[in-house]
């Protein structure tokens, strides 16, 4: 079937299976390989997009239900060359290891910010609950988050 | 002069990762591959009586489909005791029986669904108690015709490893204590989870029947070593191409998806496979940490000296032996602990069963042994009245003390990462019960970890003609930093700014040999690699200077990546090749290999220097724990946890180590446990195999140790291995000293944590 | 990855047409609201629908409102909608403790509160606050619309009095009675309280004006087949003083009731001594509710 959305800002069109999961979609398909799958099964956030402006593990979408909606990726966060404010900060923190999780994490606090900028650190704590980390970059993912809430240096 | 060693500069592959860019194993996409999925036992002993793959055959899409029959080798980098697919039996549950290549990843899965194999059950083994038993059915009857290293199994047994150690008079050192106490520990199978998957491209060149791999893996010559003795070919014949890692924490270093992607492409006619498991396959069917049971029997005197110490060690390799006999033997080693031990005796055993393969898991054995060796040193400390930071620092290995091998010890930071964690954490005051059904209580453990020694690492470093430094060095970036570490260092020992210097990927066709990215040793061996060829390409680039600006060479230096004569910046070098004529150029090239074979620090009591270590690692962690005790729930309240890293070479780096090693300390030690019976693991999804999240990690100061080590570059160690081990039990001495109760065998769970309160209540309601 | 297996996918633009090929696809039709069971049990193969019905393009099935009585919830509402809703917070304060707990923030996106009641789950988080606040469901089927308590859908695990081509499209709840006060309080693995639950415990105690409990409504989850009505422990708060007493005995009695079974997550002895422990908190919560409520 074919699947009119907007990803990154561009319209695009393109033929899906409906079993196709919008990540399968926006990896192997728009070739957009920035959110990556971990668990398959909505536990560990690494596959989260922005849907019409909100994360979603992406991972648990079947490709028809992105008719007509936007998708942003973290390929879509910032210009070519350039980071945003969130991306900016975390590599400033060192808030990434491996960066297998980092897209997601970048995606999901990224959408917690531009709602709650100065959120507190037990909100930031429940937000970002759903991305984990194996290598453990919490603590400063949550000094980037502090500074970017306007805490902290 | 500007440096860059000791300053925490930003990560050289960071931006790379918060775009998404970086490449990772499972991004790549090579033309023309198929995919593959793989059949798997669903018992875990069984004889194969029969493969009928026709219906999957005849399935849309399927091109290839590989037994164990058709490739039937064996490989191992200890024992060569594992298959490619099941050769007639299969030895555990999701063991690989029969692999598909399908034009899609869809197409090849339900294929897999229609091979029908037909299985003769066999008795199993799946305790590893039980497989010490005499009429234990044997995992691998043929385990004596093996090929193997210089390690002892027991043939015609389960036992694939056999080890004992003795020094001193250890029945001597127990009548001389005042005090025994024996116990026994229980450390438990833990995934590496890491969140990439084990995947892997592979393509067989039938021209010149070579292969090629793109892999996510942290021992590139490992993998390809053991893939060419497994074949019988030649090194040229096997190629990696190693992507960005996302995680290993020791998972990826063996044949794992590269089995079944290599078994595929050798029949796929060229056609690349790329094999991807699923999260459910990673986690019941690839590798875990090895579980071990450990007994340790301690003497000491009245006023807290330990006089003797007795362990036997046993340990669960499942399967196949993969790295797991390293793991036993150099992990067993260091169950005593950083303590001075007059009189000591260890025995070791490993076992074959019925269980998913277990393997090398960050910290080596390590963590295992310190589990028991630190919970042991609390409830000592407990029976002794004594304070548990002051019995370990009354008894701690200091600068210059022999190892239990009689190695002199170097850089030992011990003291100093006690000493600051217990001021970091607060020792002795503690608010015990902040509400009616919560109690506090704070606990320290520490820990000493070798390197894999002696070994060696190569660096190539060519400066192009734009003055860019290339660093060829197989030392995957798995997330630690390594390039950027390796980068600092390079641009140090050359005298150029880090922008200029770049690390490049390993790819096996040109970058040298390095042994693992294992074992903290990247920093410390390739690093001083890299500084041997950097301070030969410093002169070659000085004398091509002289040459080129036709000056003195003696009067030249290069600072900062300029060239500066008697101080005074005359050229900098991205310019100095530029103005040469057509045709006109320079290969300034350096190699150098480092190793630590033949090292006097090595020194030690034959015939065991093989136990010496190049440099000696120190963690020490200290936790603050809450309790409800009413659910048994546990929360980290606070780590304070510190790393003798030799010295920082990017103290940010460290600190992600150190942090990263306490949050993984804490989803071992609270959350993650393997369900099922009968060598089944039924919890294999992030729904039921739970890793902590942000809102489980507690507050974690990182306490960089730089205790200096004289042969390393710029004196630094390693600091990834030690990281996770000690806070296990950092929060078991602190459960015990908010409630007064002893788990002995991980994890620590709600349930137990509730059972062992009311055991104590009703104990103490009857005495 | 996992891939999903083919299935025919319908795109239904009304609850009659749904209807129609739910009747027509039999056993082999499932319905996909947000995705987050369904999805999640065809890759891991616990089912293989022949037939996915998505009802997401069926106008009217979102949205919370105030009606006369109480609020009406569309089933295909968003937990997360749940979650930040004034009305539900002020109307059904068990349900908005519920759905801020129920699994994380972006799966509570996608999650629907239809969903989680077609999906009968013994560990459900709504089911039990929306028995305690004795919620009503409007299930449309071939035969036309009718309303069922919500309590009375569940019959064991995974399975509910609703036909294959029954569908539920909205929940009422009623407006609780003056005094009455809720709550709902869960216990997962981790400390983030989003894990499906080993215990969960919902409960509504309405104070008279006496100051006594008039009535009381104990649910549990993951503690038997559905979720349980601890009658025993709700008698035993009928009528009595709001005290720590009375807390402790309903607790006793809520344990008592219990009849878990040992799995993967929890064992059924550690379930009945949470069972406990969460009664006595969840209540102690509602009865605090009630009083703020009374005042």
């Amino acid at each position: 079937m074919r699947l009119t959305a907007t990803v990154n800002g561009r319209a695009r069109t393109f033929e899906v299976e409906a079993r196709s999961t919008l990540l399968e979609v926006i990896r192997e398909s728009l070739l957009l390989t920035g959110a990556k799958e971990a668990c398959g099964v909505g536990e560990c956030g690494n596959c989260m997009v922005l849907l019409d402006g909100e994360p979603t593990p992406s991972c648990l979408v079947l490709a028809p239900d992105a008719e007509g909606r936007e998708i942003v990726t973290v390929e879509g966060l910032a210009p070519e060359g350039a980071l945003d404010e969130v991306q900016a900060a975390f590599l400033e923190a060192g808030a990434f290891q491996c960066g297998f999780c980092t897209p997601g994490m970048v995606i999901t606090a990224g959408a917690l910010l531009r709602d709650q900028p100065n959120a507190a650190a037990g909100e930031i704590k429940q937000a970002l609950a759903g991305v984990l980390c194996r290598c453990g970059s919490y603590t400063k993912v949550m000094k980037a988050m502090e500074k970017l809430a306007g805490r902290g240096a | 002069m500007t440096t860059t060693v000791g300053r925490s500069v930003t990560r050289i592959d960071g931006r790379d990762k918060v775009t998404g860019a970086a490449v990772f194993g499972v991004d790549l996409a090579v033309a023309g591959m198929l995919h593959g999925a793989v059949v798997r036992s669903p018992h875990p002993h069984a004889r194969i009586v029969s493969i009928d793959p026709a219906a999957a055959a005849a399935a849309p899409g399927v091109e290839v489909i590989v037994t164990g029959a058709d490739f039937p080798y064996l490989f191992g980098s200890a024992t060569r005791d594992q298959p490619f697919l099941a050769i007639d039996r299969v030895r555990y549950v999701g063991e690989p029986v029969v692999a598909i290549a399908a034009r899609t990843e869809a197409e090849a899965q339900e294929a897999a669904d229609l091979v029908v194999v037909e299985y003769e059950e066999l008795p199993a083994v799946c305790d590893m108690r039980d497989a010490l038993a005499e009429d234990a059915p044997l995992v691998h009857p043929d385990m004596h015709t093996y090929v193997k290293g210089a390690h002892v199994i027991v043939p015609h047994t389960n036992i694939n490893t056999l080890w004992t150690f003795e020094r001193g008079d250890v029945e001597a050192g127990f009548a001389g204590a005042d005090l025994i106490v024996e116990d026994e520990f229980t450390a438990h199978a833990l995934s590496h989870a890491a969140l990439e998957p084990h995947v892997s491209i592979a393509a067989y060149d039938p021209v010149n029947r070579a292969y090629t791999l793109w892999l996510p893996t942290d021992r590139p010559f490992q993998v390809r070593g053991e893939l060419t003795a497994a074949l019988g070919i030649p090194s040229d014949k096997v190629r990696l191409i190693v992507t960005s890692v996302g995680g290993s924490f020791g998972g990826k270093n063996t044949l794992i998806s590269e089995a079944i992607s290599v078994a595929l492409a050798r029949f796929a006619g060229g056609r690349p496979v790329r094999v991807e498991f699923t999260r459910q396959e990673d986690l019941t069917a690839t590798s875990t940490r090895v579980p071990a049971i450990m007994k340790l029997r301690t003497g000491v005197t009245r006023d807290g000296s330990i006089t003797a110490r007795s362990a036997e060690a046993l340990w669960d390799s499942g399967a196949y032996t993969s790295n797991t006999v390293g793991v036993a033997i150099r992990g067993s080693s260091t169950i005593f602990g950083p303590y001075r031990t007059p009189h000591l005796s260890l025995v070791v055993r490993q076992v074959y069963t019925n269980r998913a393969t277990t393997g090398s898991y960050r910290g080596y054995g390590t963590t295992q042994v310190t589990w028991a060796c630190e919970s042991q040193m609390d409830m000592i400390a407990a029976a002794l009245g004594l304070d548990p930071l002051a019995f370990r620092l009354r008894n701690g290995y200091e600068e210059g003390d022999p190892y239990i091998n009689e190695q002199i010890m170097h850089g030992v930071g011990l003291r100093e990462s006690l000493e600051r964690t217990a001021a970091e954490i607060g020792w002795g005051e503690v608010d015990r019960a902040p509400a009616p059904h919560l109690r506090r209580g704070k606990g320290i453990a520490t820990m000493l970890k070798p390197t894999a020694t002696p070994t060696s690492s190569n660096a190539v470093i060519k400066v192009e003609e734009d003055g860019r430094v290339t660093v060829l060095v197989a030392a995957p970036e798995i997330g630690a930093g390594q390039s950027t570490v390796l980068a600092q260092i390079a641009a140090d020992a050359i005298g150029v700014p880090i922008e200029a210097v770049v690390v490049p990927g390993t790819d096996t066709a040109y970058t040298p040999y390095n042994g693992p990215v294992a074992s903290s040793r990247t920093t410390f061996h390739v690093g001083n690699a890299i500084v041997m060829a950097g301070a030969e390409i410093r002169e070659k680039i000085l004398a091509a200077a002289a040459d080129i600006l036709d000056r003195d060479a003696g009067r030249l230096d290069l600072v900062d990546g300029r060239i500066v004569e008697d101080g005074v910046p005359i050229k900098p070098l991205s310019e100095l090749f530029g103005g040469l004529a057509y045709g006109d150029g320079y290969s300034i090239t350096a190699e150098a290999r480092y190793s630590s074979k033949g090292s006097p620090l090595l020194k030690a009591a034959a015939p065991y220097e093989w136990m010496s270590s190049i440099f000696w690692m120190f963690a020490t962690h200290a936790a603050e724990i809450e309790v409800d005790i009413e659910t048994g729930a546990v929360r980290v309240v606070k780590v304070a946890a510190a790393g003798d890293v030799g010295r920082a070479i990017n103290p940010m780096a460290c600190e992600q180590q150190i942090e990263g090693g306490v949050v993984m300390g804490i989803s071992n030690a609270l959350f993650e446990e393997f369900k099922g019976s009968g060598g089944r693991i039924d919890n294999g999804s992030f729904a039921d195999y739970k890793l902590a999240a942000l809102p489980d990690i507690p507050e974690i100061v990182a306490i960089i140790v730089e205790s200096q080590h004289a042969e390393a570059p710029f004196g630094a160690k390693g600091i990834g291995e030690p990281a996770a081990a000690a806070t296990p039990p950092a929060i078991a001495n602190a459960l015990f000293d908010a409630v007064g109760i002893r788990i002995l065998d991980l994890p620590i769970t709600p349930e137990k944590v509730l059972r062992a309160i009311a055991e104590k209540a009703s104990a103490e309601g009857a005495g | 990855m996992k891939r999903l297996r083919e299935f025919s996918y319908h795109e239904p633009e009304s609850l009659e047409a749904a209807i129609g090929i739910l009747a027509a696809g039999g056993d082999g039709a499932r319905l996909l609201a947000g995705g987050t069971d369904l999805v999640v049990d065809m890759k891991t193969g616990r089912m293989r629908p022949s037939i996915v019905v998505n009802l997401k393009r069926i106008p009217g099935l979102s949205g919370i409102e105030a009606v006369e009585g109480g609020i009406r919830i569309g089933a295909l509402t968003p937990v997360a909608t749940l979650q930040a809703s004034p009305l539900v917070g002020q109307m059904a304060a068990a349900l908005a403790d519920a759905a801020a707990v129920l699994a994380t923030p972006p799966v509570r996106g996608l999650a629907t509160i239809g969903g989680n009641i077609g999906r009968a789950s013994p560990a459900s988080d709504l089911g039990p606050p929306l028995i305690v606040h004795e919620a009503i469901a409007t299930i449309e089927g071939p035969d036309g619309s009718r309303e069922e308590t919500v309590e009375s859908l569940y019959v064991g695990p995974g399975a509910t009095t609703l036909a294959v081509h029954d569908i539920i499209t909205s929940i009422f709840v009623p407006t609780p009675a003056a005094g009455f006060g809720s709550a709902h309080l869960k216990i997962g693995a981790r400390a983030g309280g989003t894990d499906i639950a080993m215990v969960g415990v919902s409960a509504g105690v309405t104070l008279g004006a006496d100051g006594r409990i008039a009535a009381a409504r104990i649910v549990l989850a993951s503690v038997a087949p559905t979720p349980l009505r601890a009658i025993a422990a709700e008698q035993a708060l009928a009528g009595r003083e709001p005290s720590e007493e009375a807390v402790a005995a309903a607790a006793a009695a809520a344990a008592a009731a219990c009849r878990p079974i040992s799995d993967l997550r929890a064992s059924a002895s550690h379930r009945v001594a949470l069972a406990g422990v969460l009664t006595a908190r969840v209540l102690r919560s509602a009865i605090a509710r009630a009083r703020e409520a009374s005042r």
